[in-house]
């Protein structure tokens, strides 16, 4: 599974179904991956939860860009935080309620909400965007799918309760390892703004989406990092793996990143005056 | 399995009152005298930063300052009141820092542009905006609407934490804690977005054209927050 | 607990919510953040390309929550596995301003690579020069709320977690320092060249000022200047929220009876009421000392 994917073809703009593709197929695969294979292989596998989360990223980071490029009359964060609001109710009921289904019924959940958001949004508060319905839908989504998956790799597991057996705690669930610790509220915070942050951070008229999607692969690895962090303290996930792949992908997110500023970018210099009159004209 | 008809019969008041909490923080951004990026620049009056951020931020203490009080007391009644209480500090620390900014550090008396009478003090605004500004400052309606908008985003983000932890599923609040905190937060932030959307960014407070336009908004959290609510209760009432 | 002992307590969370306050406008003020960044990114579309710093990182509030977030975990993690809380709380400050200095520099990169249809170059030196200076005062702040956070949990019996209450109270920084700090560096520090107390005519958007009292202005410039009443006014207000919202449930205590509970409740509202009208003074004060910037054209024709 290429997280990679993510900067596609060299200049030319991806359609954006393909990265709902990418994003839902690429999440759902990580993240059931990632549980079934801590199952049978062993804990190490869980690193493969937040690369599911990683594509969720991608694909909400290009959802914000079509939307924003609107211009929404309030700064790009709303939307982030927006999606992340819903994802985060859509996760913990999808989670509660569906069992082995539970990130498809958060992905289904966080979607509906985001229809009925988008719909009163464009219906009742006459904002008039042409895409927000069909956005809101790909953002929420994206968020539920980040939660889900950044979850799944700290604990290893997307169970919702713990499983208990003769009184005894045979492995924790989601509810009491990511909620109650409260680790819920990075995963909010450091999903959300890998979300909204690549097009905030490219703003302007010579914005280029592949550039902006390689810096939604940075700030994913950054958030996978932190996963990585917490699934250290947990049995059924393992850390090392997932910080080590974390900083690959970062270091690969980045210098893509800074690739792209250099090709897109005026001048790139050390230092130096201003830009001359006649440079400007 | 859960019993999810159950559980929403079981608690319907919870949702309800929930759906309400969202409700009153939607009326509250509306409150919020926010001037977005220009109020910065000192072209635009009221509180120089987002909507989302600053409701945010208001209701969030609330929210810290009510889940201390939780708990000490079982009792709704102070439970909600110090989440209004924490919000209302919040705001009015925030908003008469930023008027010393304005008048010591900009030089501007604070001024309306949006209508010729301050409507609590009755002093004139139209001749204290400077040439090429929207107003700047907070003048004392401002301030005032400011109060209660926060206080109405505490109460309503309070009422939600409230509401969630006292559903019945046998298990002990500490368990559930983190659920609900989170899930209050989230529900503040889509309440918080839906109106900055209805108002563009901006708005004054309640003597602003805008505040009018408040219906809107109210009814699209209500739709938003009900579906929310009954998806939060049935995940804690399932526990 | 004995009244004494959490009167000090909450001393301490003020004395640090101060601290995190002023570092945290500073921190936004060298890298030029949230609203006044507007005009920063405006400059160069007017032909005013210049060597500030662009750190767009999603406003104030989500940014400082994030650097929180990530302190509280990796904080509180530590502390999971036995390690001293203050030991837990620097190693925590430490990758959250790594994470928040990979933020700016992108930010950075990018919103300048997107105006290239203007001219506006990028600087490496700036990165070098700047991006330590961000990462240091998002240490300060991250630390400082830490601390917050970790004696409210530890010592007054919080039952938030301290990745959450880290969380909240970097959301609460963010907006406070959006709020009052960064009106100094955007109404005043980036339009020095127009008349004190003119406020900004609209005409005047992105004409900020480019040039510093030696060289060309930077961010570091923006600091020393909001370091001299935005960035410790910021600090006083977070200060005083930290402070005045424990206060009330410290002095009345709930516990005790439910009747103090209320108490407390009264004198929260108080408090409001008394910066209603303090507020009001203001207001009046500077009507009177300002005057108004145009006669009444009715009274005149009259």
């Amino acid at each position: 599974m290429s997280a990679g994917g993510g900067g596609g073809g060299a200049h030319e703009a991806i359609p954006q179904n393909n990265i709902i593709a990418f994003g839902v197929i690429g999440g759902l695969v990580g993240i059931y991956a990632a549980y079934f294979l801590v199952d049978m292989v062993g804990p190490y596998m869980s690193f493969l939860g937040a690369l599911g989360a990683i594509c969720g990223i991608i694909w909400g980071a290009a959802a914000v860009r079509r939307v924003a490029n609107y211009g929404l009359g309030t700064g790009v964060p709303s939307i982030g935080m927006l999606a992340l609001g819903i994802g985060v109710i859509a996760t913990t009921f999808g989670l509660a309620v569906g069992g082995i289904a539970g990130p498809v019924v958060a992905l289904v959940f966080a979607s509906l909400i985001g229809l009925v958001v988008g719909v009163l949004a464009n219906k009742v508060l006459n904002m008039g965007i042409p895409i927000m319905v069909q956005s809101m839908i790909e953002i929420a989504g994206a968020g539920a799918i980040t939660i889900v998956g950044l979850s799944t790799s700290m604990m290893g597991t997307f169970v919702f309760f713990d499983e208990i057996a003769n009184g005894m705690i045979i492995s924790q669930g989601v509810a009491s390892g990511v909620m109650t610790t409260g680790y819920i509220a990075v995963i909010f915070i450091a999903g959300g703004l890998a979300i909204l942050h690549p097009f905030n951070a490219n703003l302007g008229p010579d914005e280029k989406q592949d550039r902006t999607l390689m810096l939604a692969l940075e700030k994913g690895a950054i958030a996978m990092i932190i996963a990585g962090i917490v699934a250290s303290i947990n049995e059924g996930a393992s850390g090392s793996l997932t910080i080590l792949i974390g900083l690959a992908l970062w270091y690969i997110g980045f210098s893509g990143f800074y690739d792209r500023v250099k090709r897109d970018a005026y001048d790139v210099v050390g230092t130096g005056m201003l830009p001359s009159k006649e440079e400007l004209e | 399995m859960i019993d999810i008809v159950g559980i929403i019969a079981d608690d319907f008041l919870n949702i309800l009152m929930i759906t309400f909490g969202g409700v009153l923080i939607s009326l509250g951004v509306h409150l919020v005298p926010v001037g977005g990026a220009p109020a910065a620049m000192a072209q635009a009056t009221g509180v120089g930063t987002g909507t989302v951020q600053l409701a945010a931020g208001a209701g969030l203490t609330g929210l810290v300052t009510a889940g201390f009080m939780m708990n000490a007391t079982d009792s709704m009644g102070l439970v909600v009141a110090s989440g209004t209480v924490g919000a209302m500090i919040m705001i009015a620390v925030t908003m008469l820092v930023g008027q010393w900014l304005y008048v010591y550090g900009v030089g501007c008396p604070p001024a309306s542009a949006k209508v010729k009478y301050d409507p609590i003090t009755k002093d004139r605004q139209d001749l204290y905006v400077s040439q090429g500004t929207e107003g700047h400052g907070i003048p004392t309606a401002s301030f005032i609407s400011g109060v209660i908008g926060a206080g109405l985003g505490g109460l309503g983000g309070s009422m939600i934490y409230f509401y969630l932890l006292s559903i019945e599923n046998g298990l002990p609040e500490a368990d559930f804690i983190g659920i609900a905190s989170i899930f209050a937060i989230g529900l503040f932030f889509v309440n918080a977005v839906i109106p900055s959307y209805n108002i563009g960014g901006t708005i004054e407070g309640f003597h602003d054209p805008k505040f009018k336009r408040f219906p809107k908004a109210v009814f699209a959290s209500l739709v938003a927050t009900f579906l929310a609510a009954i998806m939060g209760v049935v995940a804690i009432g399932g526990m | 607990m004995e009244p004494l002992t959490s009167m000090g307590v909450l001393a301490l969370m003020g004395a640090a919510a101060t601290i995190a306050g002023a570092s945290e406008d500073l921190e936004s003020d060298v890298g030029s953040q949230s609203n006044p960044n507007s005009q920063v990114q405006l400059a160069p579309q007017m032909m005013y390309p210049h060597r500030i710093y662009n750190k767009a990182v999603s406003g104030e509030p989500p940014s400082n929550a994030l650097m929180c977030a990530i302190g509280g975990t990796t904080a509180s993690v530590l502390m999971t596995t036995g390690a001293s809380p203050i030991l837990a709380l620097i190693i925590g400050s430490i990758v959250a301003a790594a994470v928040h200095g990979t933020y700016s520099v992108t930010s950075y990169f990018g919103r300048s690579a997107s105006q290239k249809r203007f001219k506006q170059p990028i600087y490496l030196d700036l990165i070098r020069s700047h991006t330590p200076v961000i990462m240091g005062y998002a240490f300060i702040t991250t630390f400082c709320i830490l601390v917050v956070s970790y004696l409210m949990v530890a010592v007054m019996a919080h039952p938030f977690s301290l990745p959450l209450l880290a969380f909240i109270w970097g959301i609460a920084v963010g907006a406070i320092g959006s709020s009052t700090g960064d009106v100094h560096y955007g109404a005043e520090r980036e339009f020095q060249n127009v008349e004190f107390g003119s406020g900004l005519n609209a005409a005047n958007s992105g004409n900020i000022v480019r040039k510093a009292e030696s060289g060309l202005r930077n961010g570091i410039d923006n600091s020393w200047f909001c370091a001299k009443f935005g960035g410790p006014a910021t600090g006083i207000a977070f200060g005083m929220v930290v402070f005045l919202s424990g206060w009330i449930t410290v002095v009345f205590d709930p516990s005790i009876s439910e009747v103090m509970g209320w108490e407390s409740i009264i004198a929260g509202v108080a408090m409001v009421l008394l910066m209603v009208m303090w507020n009001r003074k203001i207001e009046v004060d500077a009507r009177n000392a300002f005057g108004p910037y145009k006669s009444d054209e009715e009274e005149v024709a009259a």
